[in-house]
């Protein structure tokens, strides 16, 4: 309760904060909503030459990676621990971060939300009405709530993985290039899964599981039953993959040495 | 009751050697070599409630490591940390709700928000209630003489006015236990008298326990009666300032400018069989003497007898010296 009440507090300061740069405000969002624009008709290019694509049509296709796009603008709202390394251990914030009678990571997603990239969920939810009604998919009342969990789900997953990525920063000094690869891998989700080769989809399904974040709990919404196991199995690896990075995480801060003097 | 205890406390760190050139660079791809480093290394000391305690020594001595050990950041490799009756690293969220911490080099506040939301924001995180803030923060805000401050923006104030905000922030919740690393670095004299008057008056009222680390000596000689002193991680000294300088800086410093022209020779002919080292002065015909206790009224009329003289000033040694002389020794003896 106490977390959450901290939470709405922060987030109030943070509107705040924005609402301070008025211009600057408005700029961002229309450049954001530019990119989006852009991303939207870029899209609907590159699909619109592929018809099938083993087994799975165009507007399939699309809904997965329209689907994608929820729970990833979710994670880029929350998660913004690209530069984790450079800021709070580089630049010794983390001491500060410490001092503090809070969850450490808690307070970490809280200083680095960015509230506005929860547009970014708009386009995926324009081109998941589009497919979907040229698909004509049957919605049940109950698929709002299995679409949230799903959400969730995915950007917990997503979450775990570039938390213990993050964590690296604990035990290594030199600053790594992982997390731009994983960004790369991390779209290999947003695609039919049977496309790829066996190791790959193995891959993606219980060692980096991206796949959970697309095309396994898209497929439920575009009624593939065969994946429905797959689909149903989204927030529980997602829960695994969140917890995991926090135990990890508490591991790494035990290992913490600080910066210089 | 201690406020703090420290027992045998060590602190390693492993650090990477790089060879040089680039054939170094290669190997060290392969074979990596390690040195350890002790930073801290076996101390033992206890804190009094209601205390101010200078921690002083060297750049790399390891005082901000200790600092860090004592408010939880960094664990310990060996040894035994107790700080308000808690082990810091092992309960660190109840426990840093009994402290405040402000390091001299890294802002508290929040950057782009006015003083007053980064406050509202760390009474938030600290739980305290609204009565408990006005009736704390009113006296600490009018002590400080931070009132104007508050509707602006961090980024807009001089570093003068941020250092003594970030003081309040860390008073928040009113700790009776206050960690300050460098908290006067780069201030004026204003400022920093400013804040060693806060500092003293926040010891009387609330009986606040201070740990300060400084390299600033006149904040150490207008704050602490006692000086704790590091040199390559292990404690020197652990006393009061009076006898630290009882003890290092006994004698007095006697800089006569003289209206003509001496030499050494002549000035240590004057003086003969009273322990006077005579130096020359920055000045023309400025000569200091170093003098022990007791002695200056015979110098200076065995002086003043023989030569014209244009001023005579007594100094104490000052305590920067006597510090960097224990420095330069490494510790100190008896």
């Amino acid at each position: 309760m106490f977390y959450v009440s901290v939470f709405f507090q922060y987030m109030a300061q943070y509107m705040k904060t924005k609402l301070q740069y008025r211009t600057d405000l408005l700029i961002e969002w229309l450049s954001d909503l530019m990119a989006q624009a852009v991303n939207l008709v870029f899209l609907l290019v590159v699909f619109g030459h592929t018809t099938l694509l083993h087994g799975w049509s165009r507007d399939e296709i699309l809904f997965i990676y329209g689907f994608f796009l929820v729970p990833y603008a979710v994670f880029g709202a929350f998660f913004n621990l690209w530069d984790f390394n450079e800021r709070y251990i580089v630049q010794g914030e983390m001491d500060r971060v410490l001092t503090r009678p809070l969850n450490s990571l808690f307070q970490i997603v809280l200083e680095r939300m960015e509230l506005e990239s929860l547009l970014g969920a708009v386009p995926g939810l324009i081109i998941m009405l589009y497919a979907g009604s040229r698909l004509s998919l049957s919605f049940h009342w109950y698929d709002v709530f299995v679409f949230i969990l799903f959400v969730i789900g995915g950007a917990l997953i997503y979450a775990g993985i570039f938390i213990s990525l993050a964590t690296i920063s604990f035990f290594a000094d030199a600053r790594t290039s992982i997390m731009p690869m994983m960004y790369n891998i991390s779209s290999y989700g947003r695609y039919p899964i049977d496309i790829y080769h066996r190791v790959i989809r193995y891959i993606l399904t219980w060692v980096l599981p991206f796949a959970f974040v697309g095309v396994y709990p898209a497929a439920y919404f575009l009624d593939k039953k065969e994946w429905y196991s797959y689909a149903f199995f989204t927030p529980v690896v997602g829960m695994v993959c969140f917890t995991v990075s926090v135990m990890l995480w508490n591991a790494g801060v035990r290992r913490y040495r600080g910066t210089g003097s | 009751m201690n406020a703090i205890e420290v027992e045998h406390l060590r602190k390693e760190f492993k650090v990477h050697k790089s060879r040089s050139g680039l054939v170094g660079a290669f190997r060290d791809l392969w074979t990596r070599r390690y040195t350890l480093v002790r930073a801290v290394d076996d101390i033992s000391f206890a804190v009094k409630q209601g205390e101010i305690v200078g921690y002083i020594g060297e750049n790399g001595a390891g005082k901000s490591t200790t600092i860090k050990m004592l408010t939880g950041i960094l664990t310990p490799t060996s040894g035994r940390v107790v700080v308000n009756g808690m082990n810091p690293h092992k309960e660190r969220e109840k426990f840093v709700r009994t402290i405040g911490v402000v390091f001299g080099q890294r802002s508290q506040l929040w950057w782009d928000i006015a003083v007053q939301e980064s406050f509202r924001l760390l009474k938030k995180v600290y739980c305290v209630s609204d009565e408990q803030y006005r009736r704390h923060m009113a006296e600490v805000i009018d002590m400080l003489e931070i009132g104007p401050l508050l509707d602006k923006p961090v980024r807009k104030l001089s570093l003068g006015q941020r250092m003594r905000c970030e003081l309040a922030a860390a008073l928040i919740h009113n700790p009776p236990l206050l960690f300050l690393d460098e908290p006067t670095i780069g201030l004026d004299v204003l400022v920093k008298l400013n804040i060693r008057q806060f500092l003293k008056q926040l010891n009387e009222r609330y009986g606040t326990t201070i740990l300060l680390t400084t390299h600033d000596m006149s904040d150490i000689e207008a704050l602490c009666e006692r000086v704790i002193m590091l040199d390559e991680g292990k404690i020197i000294y652990d006393g009061s300032l009076e006898r630290l300088k009882e003890r290092w800086g006994q004698g007095k410093r006697i800089a006569f400018t003289f209206a003509e022209a001496v030499t050494a020779a002549f000035l240590q002919q004057l003086t003969e069989g009273l322990e006077v080292v005579w130096k020359k002065g920055e000045q023309p015909n400025v000569w200091v003497s170093h003098v022990p206790s007791g002695g200056v009224p015979e110098v200076v009329s065995r002086v003043a007898a023989r030569c014209a003289l244009q001023d005579i000033r007594i100094h104490e040694v000052p305590t920067e010296e006597i510090i960097r002389n224990i420095y330069e020794e490494g510790a100190v003896h008896g």
